[in-house]
């Protein structure tokens, strides 16, 4: 008997095995080659050293091939959602698509992540006939909103003041560009230079898309790439529904809440919850988010049910029933998704009803992502982390010899601890990865100073595998001018697990240079700062998981010695006794077990 | 002059001896010590000098590629180290860029943050501050904290501290007086400066090049110190050469001081060795093409040009690396990458690899999983009973067995299932190229694919087939290519500043005074190597973008002093290699001179050609005809294929595949619609017929 005889066999497939391995390869490689370019060839620090872009491929009927994996999953995941938001918009127009066309899309009611995050798609034809969509998402610093930037519009009123909506227009029609709408985009953009480059990136590198696209098909012909790419989305789909059977049947509840407006007198605009309920039955997963609270109707913390909801319940679920890390890498299609239901009633925070702003979904959404997380725990538990500490993004802007300015910044949260991992320090968490500026290439091109940009110190929440720890980062104004800001996670503390502490709040203070020290909530409009202001942002730290007493004495030496702890907290919240340089043994056994009994 | 080159890899060290007046040749080959690769080194090279007859004395040059360092990085068993960096920035290499290695992955490590270079623990800080657009100080440094610092660091026992300040390569003069304290406050142990390894912008990755530059420091130093001693006690009096990741070479005592710039000269001697093959038999455009037991390592070299990293893209095990590399791009391909079914069900050969241990089935040392060597020996490609040269017998059962259950699992035949193996590692192959040809602009049907390492020849043939590209050549000795590629290069030293420079609104007095003070520094570190002026000469290029763009495209400067009229030439040089590379060009768009660079490259003895192959005749080399299986539109057929010895081949005479050609280190696979030649350098070039494609 050989040793393969257990392994897996090979599934009936539309096409056979080799050609679909080869015809993976092949799609996978146009879209890094689509997304290599777009951050090469884009302005803005948002693309090209943030990466908040996508880069997809579908069918023609949307259905997602394959993604980009340099691009950030909240920008790739909605691709398909806005691929059908134009399909459906077309049809009702009696629209067609035809060779030559680019098409503009960032409706957040037709499929789209929010109005900033705009889609440029290039119908991808074989002759007369459409064979897919090549499509590029990328966030842009401007979107034509009522103040400077395109994060930290928390007080738009309605859809109609987030900016310019553009719901399926063919910004090139058969070749030939629309002159009049490009016209009117640079008109309604704050430094249109910047934002019209970055959208002429996207298209060029979705031209490229639908190139390759088409030779591919060529070259093996149209029903064997369909074909290979329903065996991929077959694919994908066996490997999500095998990780769901493994979890127990059964019913996963779980609760959080975001902060809203902290500041805001009417209470129906804070304090918001989110509800998750998880429903596993045999190989089907159904997340329904009844209970959540109402969408608030003049405030733009609404989530999108299809390209903000959607993504961030995929993700999250995708994260922890097939992490990469365990399972390799699995191809990014819609096969992922089919086995996953979500509802949400209409006219709640995760499934608002049109006009209702939503321009600043981003913290509400990862909020929801953690909630699943949180709900899935008890039946996964060596597969999740704690709480995860949110993020905040700050839009910060002004005016330098007549120059408009804007610089976003997305500042990082949290991991929870882990089952035999401590959570992850100062990273992008959850539906979000993007990166940080250099400090140096903030400096030498904006009226900005870093001064600190460190781990926060005696905020790690205790655990026996303990929390991430955010950071602390301190801007300087070097000349007049404004932010904006979007975040949450002032008031909620991210959860412990299994006998871990919780993790640590945000904060957000503005010292200005009259020596006046501001607390701000975590959502400030547009607000002026003064030449010598600081904007000092304390980040989140994640939960701790498993009880702190249990945590390695070593484990504990070596966060004392790197300082991320002091003595008086190791004793305290571990029972650990640390003299000079190493652990006390004798004392920490008596002070632990002295602990224990009096519990 | 009489030349050795060493190349030290997992399993062998590869030597080659050459005297460049007579063309004389002696190749050797033994088993890497690696807990002392020095000592297998001692044993190659006396071996080598008596297999060729020489005194180890008249040895005038030692070449040396070493994977010292880059091992010390990847198994991370560095020195102790430490940071000396501004304060309120303690934890830059920590938070990195704050992004995540995996998308999808709620159990992933960060290195950064479980495997760091220099703990926290061993990170200080200091006062001073400085600020762009020139380094200005914003605040002195601050000596007492420096020499706190280093007593801290004492105390701790550290071997190693690289000095880390924000705006250092504008303005080196904080980190230096700060380096000069530590030396004298701790003497033996090795300090580096973020500004004297890189000066260039982007702190998280500057810092982390300076770490990694000492945390390998100490090693790097003993070993080549070593090194250079054992030869001396040997009776060599070779000048020793290590070879960089830059493609060029160094004296030990810049590796002394600079190890890091080692980090990845493991791979680059490859590059070297294909591009001078290519070179020999005429060819300008070549992709090098080194396919071993577990991964393919793939070059493009264009007019003896090597194609470079972008210092955004090198890393090694996860730490970036802001160093000038030649940009080789490996993959997991190689003759042990093992077939499977996943578990969802799909097909895949490789990254997975059987290694040295247990192998492929065909090696017979007990792999039972289906590997590339397996699919060869089924398709009849390899030859179980003349595979290296007869001196090992491959275990035709077993591989068949291996695959028969592979087949079985697909529900395919054992041909079907064999040639699919192949199809799917070609096809990756064939993808690693195509990224960076056909995705940077570049049109693979004008190149030749330069195919060596043990398993390329195999390959070559079939992966050309895939992209377009025309021809293949196949070097005399296949498997110590990378050993003679030390014998082709130059001393090679790098420097860089960083200028932020916008066209319309340039500098060029700063430009012209950057440019004129690197090679100045370059001409002394020359001087101090004892090489006249006239053996070196340097090379400028400029990193450049379209303002607010994030990556930047190395543009050639001329010599000599820049004028206005030298940047509307520099400008319309960046348009075109936009165009080139992405597609596309924003001819109105102001453009920024981000960084200028200067390589300083001091001339080495080269390698000569090759002795001519003596030829004989295809009577004479003809072994045997037997049946092997290709693939030939679409469909699968078996073909009467001759078997020929390399050695016995005629020159400059034309012969059809199907056609497999054996060699001691290496196998020649020439597909049906291929021709092959031995041509007068002694390279083989396949060819694919025209009209037949």
């Amino acid at each position: 008997m050989t040793e393969g005889s257990n392994l897996p066999v090979q599934p009936a497939t539309r096409v056979d095995p080799i050609t679909g391995a080869v015809i993976q390869g092949a799609l996978e490689n146009i879209a890094i080659e689509m997304g290599h370019k777009l951050m090469r060839m884009s302005y803005s620090s948002i693309i090209r050293e943030s990466e908040d872009f996508g880069a997809a491929l579908t069918d023609a009927e949307g259905r997602q091939l394959c993604e980009c994996k340099m691009s950030t999953p909240l920008q790739s995941g909605p691709i398909p959602g806005y691929v059908r938001g134009v399909r459906e918009r077309f049809a009702a127009r009696g629209d067609v698509f035809r060779p030559g066309d680019v098409i503009i899309h960032n409706d957040p009611y037709g499929g789209a992540s929010h109005g900033p995050d705009v889609a440029f798609l290039v119908p991808a034809f074989d002759g007369e006939t459409l064979i897919g969509f090549s499509v590029t998402t990328a966030h842009h610093l401007d979107i034509g909103a009522h103040t400077p930037g395109s994060c930290g519009i928390v007080d738009a009123v309605d859809a109609y003041a987030e900016g310019l909506q553009f719901k399926a227009l063919k910004i090139v029609d058969q070749g030939r560009p629309n002159d009049m709408l490009w016209h009117m985009i640079r008109d309604n953009i704050r430094i249109s230079d910047l934002v019209v480059g970055d959208m002429e990136a996207q298209i060029r590198a979705a031209e490229i898309g639908a190139n390759r696209f088409l030779e591919l098909v060529r070259h093996y012909s149209r029903d064997t790439v369909t074909g290979a790419s329903e065996d991929l989305m077959d694919y994908s789909e066996r490997l999500m529904r095998a990780a769901i059977r493994d979890i127990p049947d059964g019913v996963y509840k779980a609760e959080t809440f975001i902060d809203g407006f902290l500041d805001d007198p009417d209470p129906s605009r804070r304090d918001l919850k989110i509800a998750v309920t998880i429903t596993v039955k045999g190989d089907e997963l159904e997340v329904d988010l009844t209970g959540t609270a109402p969408q608030v109707p003049d405030r733009p913390i609404n989530m999108p049910f299809e390209g903000t909801v959607d993504c961030a319940i995929w993700l999250t679920l995708r994260s922890i029933l097939l992490d990469s890390v365990v399972y390799g890498p699995i191809p990014q299609n819609s096969g992922l998704t089919r086995p996953i239901k979500i509802t949400a009633p209409k006219g709640c925070l995760a499934n608002p009803i049109f006009p209702a702003p939503v321009i600043a979904r981003f913290c509400p959404g990862n909020a929801l992502a953690d909630a699943v997380m949180k709900a899935l725990a008890p039946a996964a538990a060596e597969h999740i982390s704690a709480g995860i500490g949110n993020l905040t993004v700050i839009a910060f802007s002004g005016v330098v010899n007549d120059q408009q300015w804007v610089h976003m910044e997305i500042l990082e949260g949290s991991y929870g601890g882990r089952h035999g991992l401590d959570g992850m320090d100062t990273v992008d968490t959850l539906y979000a990865n993007t990166r940080n500026n250099p400090i140096e290439d903030i400096e030498s091109h904006l009226p900005l100073r870093i001064m600190r940009y460190e781990l926060r110190e005696d905020m790690a929440a205790a655990g026996e595998w303990r929390g991430g720890v955010g950071s602390v980062r301190e801007f300087v104004y070097l000349t007049d001018g404004g932010f904006s800001v979007e975040g949450d996670g002032h008031k909620y503390k991210p959860w412990g697990f299994d006998g871990g502490a919780d993790g640590a709040p945000s904060a957000l203070v503005q010292a200005t240079a009259a020596g006046e020290r501001i607390e701000l909530p975590s959502k400030v409009p547009y607000r002026k700062a003064k030449a010598g202001d600081r904007l000092i942002a304390y980040g989140p730290s994640g939960g701790g998981y498993g009880p702190p007493l249990k945590r390695a004495p070593q484990a504990v030496l070596d966060n004392v010695l790197d300082g991320l702890i002091s003595a008086e907290l190791a004793r305290e919240q571990y029972g650990v006794v640390i003299s000079g340089n190493a652990v006390d043994e004798a004392a920490t056994k008596a002070l632990r077990t002295g602990r224990r009994a009096s519990k | 002059m009489r030349m050795i080159g060493v190349d030290v890899g997992g399993t062998f060290t590869d030597l080659v001896y050459c005297d460049m007046e007579t063309g004389a040749l002696a190749i050797h080959k033994v088993s890497t010590t690696p807990d002392d690769p020095s000592r297998a080194i001692l044993q190659g090279v006396a071996e080598l000098c008596e297999q060729a007859g020489v005194a180890p004395g008249s040895v005038d040059y030692l070449l040396h590629g070493t994977t010292t360092a880059t091992n010390a990085v990847l198994e991370h068993k560095g020195a102790r180290t430490g940071m000396v960096t501004n304060q309120g920035f303690r934890d830059i290499v920590h938070i990195a860029r704050h992004q995540r290695v995996e998308h999808y992955s709620i159990m992933q490590e960060l290195p950064w943050q479980n495997r760091p270079l220099a703990p926290r623990r061993h990170r200080k800080v200091v006062r001073g501050r400085l600020a762009p657009p020139k380094g200005e100080v914003l605040e002195p440094l601050n000596e007492e904290d420096v020499i706190a610092a280093a007593r801290e660091l004492k105390a701790e026992g550290v071997e190693a501290v690289a000095v880390c300040f924000l705006f250092s390569y504008l303005n080196p003069a904080h980190e230096d007086e700060a380096r000069r304290i530590l030396q004298r406050e701790l003497p033996g142990v090795f300090v580096t400066t973020s500004s004297s390894v890189s000066p260039q912008f982007r702190e998280f990755e500057r810092f982390t090049t300076a770490s990694l530059c000492a945390f390998v420091g100490p090693k790097m130093r003993t070993y080549v110190g070593k090194l250079d001693a054992s030869l001396r006690e040997a009776g060599f009096s070779a000048d020793l050469r290590i070879m960089t990741s830059n493609g060029g070479v160094a004296t030990p005592a810049m590796v002394a001081e600079k190890p890091v710039m080692t980090l990845l000269s493991g791979l680059a001697a490859g590059v070297l060795g294909g591009a001078w093959i290519g070179t020999l038999s005429d060819r300008r455009k070549l992709i090098t093409f080194d396919i071993g037991g577990t991964s393919a390592d793939i070059g493009i070299v264009v007019d003896g040009r090597y194609a470079e990293t972008d210092p955004r893209s090198t890393s090694i095990a996860g730490f970036p690396l802001l160093l000038p590399m030649i940009d080789i791009h490996t993959i997991g391909a190689g003759g042990g990458s093992i077939a499977y079914v996943d578990a969802g069900g799909a097909f895949r050969v490789g990254p997975r690899s059987a290694g040295a241990a247990p192998g492929p089935a065909a090696d017979g040392r007990g792999g039972a999983q289906p590997t590339v060597t397996d699919a060869n020996v089924v398709l009849g490609r390899l030859d179980k009973d003349d595979f290296l040269g007869g001196s090992m017998k491959l275990d035709a059962e077993a591989a068949t067995r291996v695959i028969d259950d592979l087949a079985g699992r697909l529900g395919l035949t054992r041909q079907e299932a064999a040639e699919g193996v192949l199809t799917v590692i070609n096809s990756n192959m064939a993808n690693a190229i195509r990224s960076r040809t056909v995705q940077k602009g570049l049109d693979p049907r004008e190149f030749a694919l330069v195919a060596f390492g043990g398993a390329g020849p195999l390959h070559g043939a079939e992966v050309a087939n895939m992209l377009g590209i025309p021809e293949v050549v196949v070097p005399p000795y296949p498997g110590i290519t990378s050993a003679m590629g030390l014998l082709t290069t130059d001393l090679k030293y790098d420097t860089i500043r960083t200028q932020f420079q916008v066209s319309g609104k340039i500098d060029l007095v700063r430009l012209n005074a950057d440019l004129t003070a690197m090679e100045r520094q370059l001409g002394q570190q020359f001087a101090a190597d004892h090489l006249d002026a006239a053996s070196f000469h340097f090379v400028r290029d400029g990193d450049l973008r379209y303002v607010g763009q994030g990556y930047e495209l190395k543009i050639p400067i001329p010599a000599g002093e820049l004028t206005e009229l030298s940047l509307v030439e520099i400008w319309r040089l960046f348009h075109e290699a936009h165009k080139r590379e992405y597609g596309h060009a924003f001819a109105q768009n102001p453009i920024e001179i981000v960084n200028v660079r200067v390589t300083g490259v001091g001339a080495m003895p080269k390698i000569a050609n090759l002795k001519a192959p003596e030829g004989g005749s295809f009577a004479a080399a003809r072994t045997r005809v037997g049946q092997c299986v290709f693939r030939i539109d679409g469909a699968l057929k078996s073909f009467e294929t001759t078997f020929y010895r390399r050695a016995l081949l005629p020159v400059g005479k034309i012969f059809p595949g199907p056609a497999i050609v054996l060699q001691m280190d290496s196998t020649t696979v020439i597909p049906p619609r291929w021709a092959a030649i031995n041509d007068a350098a002694g390279n083989l070039i396949l060819s694919f017929d025209g009209d037949a494609r």
